[in-house]
């Protein structure tokens, strides 16, 4: 008998999507009532994430877990769709025609990403992982009018076709080392085997899909394509509420190696320092800023990863924190540049000169989302940084930690250029003072409001990830 | 060490009073300069008061830690909300609350963008405050950060002189000092097995091996050493002071450059005694070095503010070879050189700053004669730049005598060395004042106005606390001597 009630916020989701399926077949398109339908749909979807946050159980023989681990995610992906859907009030580079499909991808992205990180079968995982690529794919392409569009969604689908078949083999090598596909067997066996060759390979040729997802190297090279040809909304819903779940999945699959695995640490190390360099060291010549993002997204994946890689307590935790701190820094930036290219153009720093006078709160909002990137205080990108270092001192890796503080002065000065940008350079020709209705300001002091409280005041978040990962220890 | 709990949160409250200037500056209409201005004199004249009350309030025959606060703020990892001061912090926070109060007032002037600038200069203050009065990592790496990060706008939008080279080369530069010390932080913590951020906890007694001590050292030495314009890592220091706005200049070269030599006091010193036994000689090889090379570079510069610039990399040299003595003595003029050095850059920049407001120049060979044209602005210039030779009577004599006396016994070379490099620093700023100040006034100078009352204030502040700490040296050393001596006690 399945206990229907612990799938709620799935339901929830699906029927929100239905919802602009329905939207899609009206012959009439109005983007208005589009984008309100969305944004109360899925503003009641964060209170439904939230109810069910005590949930626990299993469903689909098994193969789907509710813990406090999977719900924490899920309302961490339903704000991410809630606030990404705050920014589509100007929705112009997607066609009119096509919002409720819009809608409907995020929705199902959203999703598909929820039952992500509740899989705890192979199957699942590998369909649910690819029903929000599939959406991410289509959703690049919607930008339908743009020369880019098409060119990224190719290098962004082969890629991720790419990274989804090698995951697939590795699946099968798993599955016929420990005789199970379920991740629960799985943990139980495979410590035992993990020192053979053939089953490291394996679990690297698994990991490979959630890397591809999380943008570490060497899966990286769709993601400033992507976010160069995709509309600024579509990029920021991947750079945050993706990152989210990739982070979640990939704490569950290192997870199963108990620890134990010196290769793995290992090799893992070396994928997160290349990532960081290579992130930080490109994004340093970027003039556009989707592109600097991207590169940053990169550099953040290596962070994250570090967390992940210490395969501990507090490691897990702080990766868990590092997941919400990037979805509120990396959202912030994208909702102001969003706004400073509201024509739907792909924002540069041209666009954001003079912003301090333009519009004071952005600017701010701007300054602490960029410092908290960089990993300052008092923001919480500098606290979930402090957790996933502490994590990996705590396993020895205390020159892990040195070379990924150098990468933060690397990245700082990219941050600075963008700061500078905004606060120092005049525009050539004085723009228009750009509308910041109230909802905007709003928006802007929630985020400000969310950085810097998150950063001074973490103990109650730290606790709620350390009791969300315990299931892993 | 001792610890006397407070009866009441007198060091929250400093920095609450700082947050709340920063707010009541932040909710301020942006046109309404003169209330702003007000605003940031209030809110730092307070601080400046209550600083000086803790500086009296606190009992010297007790010593130890008074005004105590502690309070858990991360179960998890054992960060608490712990401030405490004794005779190490108390002339630090009374040097920022001086440094505050006198470098809001000498930007009474400015008029563009003014509440960003008094908005972003109290976030730089609150992090300098919250650093000297703190004890906990976390916190102190924190408001480490804090002070950073509102740096590199200050210089780059108010500065002058190639200032978004200074202030990116500042503010990276600080970074990655920041970047140092994380790691070195995070694994003394682990190492100590405690779980716990707190620096009184982790300071006693064998919880650090010596290795692991000598290990942590070198980071938090050069960490912070950066800050503290140690030779070879203060090439950031004269440009970002020539590039800053007068305030945060005075702000830069008074206060946070004493917030590097305070690190490395509180944090390396306190926590790795072997360390600092086993690179003593180093550091003080590294002053030495910073102490000469400042000095002579400081002869050749053409700008006042380069000048001011390298004397100050060769002043907290004699900081540095203070500390390195490993002696009571060193110690105390280490810190009192701090507080002594702070005030009179201040008094530096501040004049510097007048002169250049109204002469529109820093170039020395451009002035000339200004003890004729604004006798009383270039009074305070010639008393900072005696100051800064060292003159009997005045506050820095007696920072430089002790580190002094206490290095002939140590590093008898190294003493002789420094003092021929103190002397050259006194032939530069003689010739400075003498070319500045003295000689035929710039024609083009001759309607300058002299400073008013109003704008004198600050500097009078300033020259009143330089006189009075050259004249009553004790006032400081007894309090610094209850910090150090017990330190020296609990040392194994």
């Amino acid at each position: 008998m399945i206990n229907w009630a612990l799938f709620n916020t799935e339901i929830y989701f699906l029927i929100t999507a239905a919802a602009f399926l329905v939207l899609s077949l009206l012959p009439k398109a109005d983007a208005k009532r589009d984008y309100v339908t969305a944004l109360s749909l899925s503003a009641i979807g964060i209170g439904v994430a939230l109810a069910g946050i005590n949930q626990q159980g299993d469903m689909f023989a098994q193969a789907y877990r509710i813990d406090l681990f999977s719900q924490v995610f899920k309302v961490l992906l339903s704000m991410g769709l809630f606030l990404i859907i705050c920014i589509c009030s100007e929705l112009k580079s997607i066609p009119e025609r096509l919002h409720p499909e819009f809608y409907f991808l995020l929705a199902t992205a959203t999703l598909a990403m929820m039952i992500l990180v509740s899989s705890v079968h192979l199957l699942t995982v590998y369909i649910s992982l690819e029903l929000s690529s599939y959406c991410l794919y289509i959703l690049v392409y919607l930008r339908t009018e743009h020369r880019l569009s098409l060119s990224a969604t190719l290098r962004y689908f082969i890629i991720g076709a790419t990274a989804s078949a090698v995951m697939l083999f590795g699946l099968a090598i798993l599955y016929s080392f420990t005789g199970s596909a379920y991740l629960i067997d799985i943990v139980k066996t495979l410590p035992s085997v993990i020192d053979r060759p053939m089953v490291i390979i394996g679990l690297f040729f698994t990991l490979a899909g959630f890397f591809f997802k999380l943008a570490v190297f060497p899966f990286h090279f769709w993601v400033p394509e992507a976010y160069h040809g995709a509309s600024n909304q579509v990029a920021a819903y991947i750079a945050t509420a993706s990152k989210v779940a990739a982070i979640a999945i990939l704490i569950r699959i290192i997870a199963l190696s108990g620890g134990h695995s010196e290769y793995l640490a290992k090799v893992l190390i070396c994928l997160s320092i290349i990532s960081m360099t290579v992130g930080n060291l490109s994004a340093i010549v970027q003039k556009d800023l989707k592109k600097l993002l991207a590169y940053s997204s990169i550099a953040h994946a290596g962070y994250a990863l570090i967390g992940i890689l210490s395969m501990n307590h507090p490691g897990y935790a702080g990766a868990v924190f590092y997941a919400l701190a990037l979805l509120i820094l990396k959202f912030t930036c994208f909702f102001v540049v969003t706004k400073a290219a509201a024509d739907g153009e792909n924002p540069t720093m041209d666009h954001l000169a003079g912003l301090h006078r333009r519009s004071p709160i952005l600017a701010l909002a701007l300054l602490l989302a960029l410092f908290g990137l960089a990993g300052i205080p008092p923001t919480v990108g500098f606290t979930g940084k402090l957790l996933v270092f502490t994590a990996a001192i705590q396993q020895g890796y205390f020159f892990l930690v040195l070379i990924a503080m150098i990468n933060v002065v690397i990245s700082l000065y990219y941050y600075i250029l963008v700061l500078k940008a905004a606060y120092l350079t005049e525009p050539e020709t004085p723009l228009p003072r750009f509308s910041t209705p109230v909802s905007v300001k709003i928006l802007a002091t929630a985020m400000i409001t969310a950085i810097v409280a998150a950063g001074l005041f973490p103990a109650y978040l730290i606790r709620i990830a350390e009791a969300a990962t315990a299931v892993f220890i | 060490m001792d610890m006397q709990y407070a009866n009441f949160p007198y060091l929250s409250t400093l920095l609450i009073v700082c947050i709340a200037g920063l707010f009541t500056i932040l909710f301020l209409p942006a046109g309404e300069q003169k209330k702003i201005k007000w605003a940031g004199a209030v809110f730092s004249g307070l601080t400046m008061v209550m600083s000086i009350f803790l500086f009296v309030a606190y009992d010297k025959n007790i010593g130890g830690l008074q005004f105590v606060e502690r309070v858990l703020w991360v179960p998890s990892l054992g960060i608490y909300w712990f401030n405490g001061a004794d005779g190490f912090n108390l002339p630090m926070l009374l040097l920022t609350g001086i440094v505050f109060f006198t470098g809001v007032l000498s930007m009474w002037e400015l008029d563009t963008r003014v509440k960003e600038f008094f908005a972003l200069y109290f976030l730089l203050v609150t992090g300098v405050f919250g650093l000297f009065m703190s004890l906990d990592l976390f916190f102190i790496f924190v408001w480490y950060d804090v002070s950073l990060f509102p740096m590199y706008l200050l210089i780059a939008v108010w500065g002058s002189t190639r200032k978004e080279y200074g202030a990116m080369k500042l503010t990276l530069y600080l970074l990655a000092g920041s970047a140092l010390i994380l790691p070195a932080i995070l694994y003394l913590v682990n190492v100590s097995g405690l779980k716990t951020f707190d620096l009184v906890a982790l300071m006693a007694p064998g919880t650090l091996t010596p290795f692991q001590q000598k290990f942590a050292f070198i980071f938090i030495y050069i960490g912070f050493g950066i800050l503290a314009g140690v030779w070879p890592f203060h090439t950031w220091s004269p440009v970002g002071h020539v590039a800053a706005p007068t305030s945060v200049s005075m702000v830069h070269a008074g206060v946070l450059m004493k917030i590097g030599a305070f690190g490395v006091l509180r944090v390396g010193i306190f926590l790795c005694p072997e360390g600092w036994r086993y690179f003593a000689p180093l550091m003080a090889v590294l002053a030495t070095i910073g102490i000469v090379y400042g000095a002579f570079v400081g002869l050749t510069q053409k700008d006042l503010k380069y000048v001011i610039g390298y004397s100050s990399v060769s002043h907290m040299g004699i900081v540095g070879l203070g500390l390195s003595t490993l002696t009571i003595e060193g110690m105390n003029g280490a810190v009192y050189q701090m507080f002594a050095h702070g005030i009179m850059t201040a008094l530096f920049f501040s004049s510097v700053g007048y002169i250049y407001d109204k002469t529109h120049t820093k170039m020395i060979p451009e002035l000339g004669g200004l003890s004729r044209v604004i006798p009383v602005a270039a009074f305070f210039f010639i008393l900072a730049a005696l100051t800064s030779i060292g003159v009997p009577g005045l506050a820095s004599f007696w920072g430089e005598l002790v580190v002094f006396i206490a290095c002939f016994k140590v590093y008898p070379v190294l003493a002789v060395v420094s003092i021929c490099g103190l002397v050259v620093t006194a032939l530069f700023m003689l010739r400075v004042v003498q070319k500045t100040c003295y000689g035929t006034p710039n024609e083009h100078h001759a309607h300058i106005r002299d400073i008013s009352f109003a704008m004198g204030i600050p500097r009078m502040i300033l020259s009143v606390v330089i006189i009075f700490f050259g004249l009553f040296p004790s006032f400081m050393f007894d309090m610094i001597e209850t910090a150090s001596s017990s330190f020296f006690k609990g040392l194994p």
